[in-house]
């Protein structure tokens, strides 16, 4: 197989598997699906109606059949709590929950390039043990502690930012205004994301660099009398460039996981606070949907992940036979 | 065991489980009970606040002056208790600078609360304020007494509720957040320790399987590895929680399915880089079962090492749990860290600026985090004493 049929069809793989999850997960629910949206007075026949419209007459087989079929077309079926088809609930908060994460992912992964880089260069000094230091908390504090304090500090006790909300209500006119609007209120939440996330990538990349900075090859570049700019961009960083997108990978699935407690804390409208309310409301069809997107937007920034794996490191595209 | 002595993690943790253990022993109150007014603040905050206090009038000493240097009280309650009939006295309160006022009458079961409305009422006072501001308006001296009458062998109860209880005050529904922090150590430690022994002992066996036994049972496991790696777990938490129920016990079930994926990968290699080696050979070649092999050779070779990866892997748990009750997927009737900073958060605490309800849980979860993490990098030296040198 090649490398791109490979790495489509792993995806594939996680994409059919999230979506067997979610209907195992529907099954599960206590209950026939139809009683939830039934009064109990109806006669048999009336119920008999209803499960022919919803298709649970039918095979096991043939209603997964048609819920992969329904699913991959965007449509995701009636919200029980608001009885607004949940793809409309969902068009609306698809950007915002982008925003939130790319902004704040490339933010930390730049700022923790930047700082690993710097302690890696000067090893022992006081830059390097921050770096460490603040690796470590990030890794032991909860995401949504430190962002209900920075909340507290810098929206309720000093009103810098706002406490709530994806815009203010109503939201202002004019694009400039809005725009500005919108920033305001998302600038909390990615200072937050950035803020837990930037440690990690420290010190992932201050350990990559250390080590990379202690082969021949960089001892060769040195002897040559290369810059020093040159060393450390052009061998030294377009070393780790491969790992530090393995990295990136890595962590898109706790990212996204992320963004229902960042989304919670800070009331933006967003798919994860969606999912919760939908979980937290037995509302079935919204919750599968908004994790089905979650897991979508994952799955698709791998894919994305890989094709640019693909272009810093051309070896992953040769064929294992080939080789 | 002579340089885990040395470490600051193992201690905390020491302290922390003899605290999880003492739990609710240490507290006068039970923490699900109502003892102060909600939102106090702890007692080494706020000096203008007043302390809860309950005074007591009988016959033999009718009267007590308050010398009031705060801010009004938060609540004020009143009750006669013991065999009184009709007295005919009353219960008078002295303000600076007012003619007295009658509060209640000294009557056998009369109780009354600052927040009545026919008790407000009966004083004058607008319904829809709580009477305490009203009654102590200001600084000053303030005095409580029984007026004269026929002899009355009870007592009058007057409770005036403070702004301040506790180490770490109270939250929304009046509870000491002092004991709520004690009690919810021992969810985290519970939910932390079991879900990282049962997904150690889960994955143990797995990277056991797919390591010894190799061909198709290996690459199934791996590839469900990459699969749920691959896929973001807290949102599958979530609806496995809202759907299976909020018990702790389900949440450890729940949190070890999830969980075994580092476990496997690791015993998996290890497994494979000692298969091979010549003594597992020599092993095979006396005629060893794969059973007697895998039980007496291979598995105690993991020990060390799972040891330590179990222990990295409670902070895990413990993050995952009260991430899900911070969601507000716990079980409203335990107690948790998590929990206490979803009530913070849904219940107002940011309105009253309560931050003691904040800092306390989420640093405690983190010390809890640190000190595991602690403890798991000394196991993981011991067990790779080549780990050691790159701390230096």
């Amino acid at each position: 197989m090649s490398y791109w049929a490979r790495r489509v069809s792993g995806a594939a793989l996680v994409l059919g598997m999230v979506l067997a999850l979610n209907f195992a997960l529907f099954r599960m629910m206590p209950g026939d699906p139809v009683t939830s949206v039934m009064d109990p007075d109806f006669s048999p026949e009336a119920r008999e109606r209803l499960r022919q419209v919803y298709g649970l007459d039918r095979p096991l087989y043939a209603q997964f059949a048609l819920y992969v079929k329904s699913t991959l077309s965007f449509d995701f079926g009636v919200s029980f709590l608001t009885g607004r088809p949940v793809a409309d609930e969902l068009r609306s908060r698809v950007p915002n929950t982008a925003a939130l994460l790319g902004t704040s992912l490339l933010l930390s992964a730049s700022l923790g390039t930047w700082l690993g880089m710097k302690a890696a260069l000067r090893r022992g000094s006081l830059l390097e043990r921050c770096v460490l230091w603040s690796g470590a908390l990030s890794f032991s504090f909860p995401s949504f502690f430190v962002q209900l304090v920075l909340l507290m500090a810098l929206a309720s006790a000093l009103p810098l930012f706002p406490l709530r909300g994806s815009l203010s209500v109503p939201p202002p006119e004019g694009g400039w205004g809005f725009a500005l609007d919108y920033v305001h209120h998302l600038a909390l939440p990615v200072l937050s994301l950035t803020l837990l996330g930037f440690g990690g990538w420290a010190i992932y990349v201050r350990n990559l660099a250390v080590k990379v900075m202690g082969e021949d090859f960089i001892l060769m570049a040195r002897a040559r009398g290369l810059p020093r700019r040159r060393i450390l961009l052009g061998h030294v960083f377009r070393t780790m460039l491969p790992t530090l997108l393995t990295l990136l990978l890595m962590s898109l699935p706790g990212v996204v996981s992320g963004a229902v407690i960042t989304e919670t804390v800070f009331s933006l409208h967003g798919v994860g606070r969606f999912l919760l309310e939908a979980v937290t409301g037995h509302d079935y069809p919204a919750a599968g949907a908004a994790f089905f997107l979650l897991s979508l937007l994952t799955v698709a920034c791998n894919l994305l992940a890989d094709l640019l794996y693909s272009v810093v490191d051309p070896r992953v595209r040769l064929d294992r036979s080939a080789r | 065991m002579k340089g885990l002595a040395r470490r600051w993690g193992f201690w905390c943790l020491v302290v922390l489980t003899i605290a999880a253990i003492l739990g609710e022993r240490l507290f006068a109150a039970s923490p699900g009970d109502q003892v102060a007014a909600p939102f106090s603040k702890p007692i080494w905050l706020g000096r203008y606040l007043p302390p809860t206090m309950e005074l007591r009038l009988t016959a033999d000493s009718p009267s007590a002056t308050l010398d009031w240097r705060y801010s009004p009280p938060s609540g004020l309650s009143l009750r006669v208790e013991g065999p009184a009939g009709e007295t005919g006295r009353f219960v008078e309160l002295v303000r600076p600078g007012s003619p007295p006022l009658r509060l209640a009458p000294v009557r056998e079961g009369f109780a009354a609360d600052g927040r009545d409305i026919a008790f407000k009422r009966s004083l004058g006072l607008p319904p829809f304020k709580d009477a305490s501001a009203h009654l102590f308006p200001e600084r000053g001296e303030y005095v409580l007494s029984l007026t004269d009458g026929p002899s009355f062998e009870g007592s009058v109860v007057v409770r005036l509720e403070g702004g301040r209880y506790g180490l770490l005050g109270t939250d929304q529904r009046g509870r000491d957040a002092a004991a709520l922090f004690v009690t919810g150590i021992r969810v985290s430690l519970i939910v932390g320790l079991f879900a990282a022994l049962l997904a150690t002992l889960l994955g143990t066996s797995l990277g056991l399987a797919a390591g010894y036994l190799g061909g198709w049972v290996d690459a199934v496991l791996m590839r469900t590895v990459d699969l749920l790696l691959s896929i973001p777990l807290l949102p599958v938490l979530m609806a496995l929680a809202a759907l299976w129920g909020r018990g702790l016990w389900q949440l450890v079930l729940i949190l070890s399915v999830f969980s075994w994926m580092g476990t496997a990968r690791t015993v998996r290699s290890l497994i494979l880089s000692l298969r091979d080696a010549p003594y597992i050979e020599g092993l095979r070649g006396l005629g060893a079962s794969s059973g007697y092999i895998l039980r007496r050779h291979l598995l105690p070779e993991t020990f060390p090492v799972l040891l330590a990866t179990m222990t990295l892997g409670v902070p895990g748990a413990i993050l995952s749990e009260a991430g899900l009750s911070f969601l507000g997927l716990s079980d409203p009737r335990v107690i948790s860290w998590g929990r206490m900073l979803h009530e913070a958060h849904s219940f107002g605490a940011f309105a009253a600026g309560a931050w003691w309800l904040l800092i306390p849980p989420g640093t405690g979860i983190s010390i809890l985090c640190l000190a595991f993490l602690d403890v798991g990098k000394h196991l993981e030296e011991t067990a790779d004493p080549r780990l050691r040198r790159s701390r230096t």
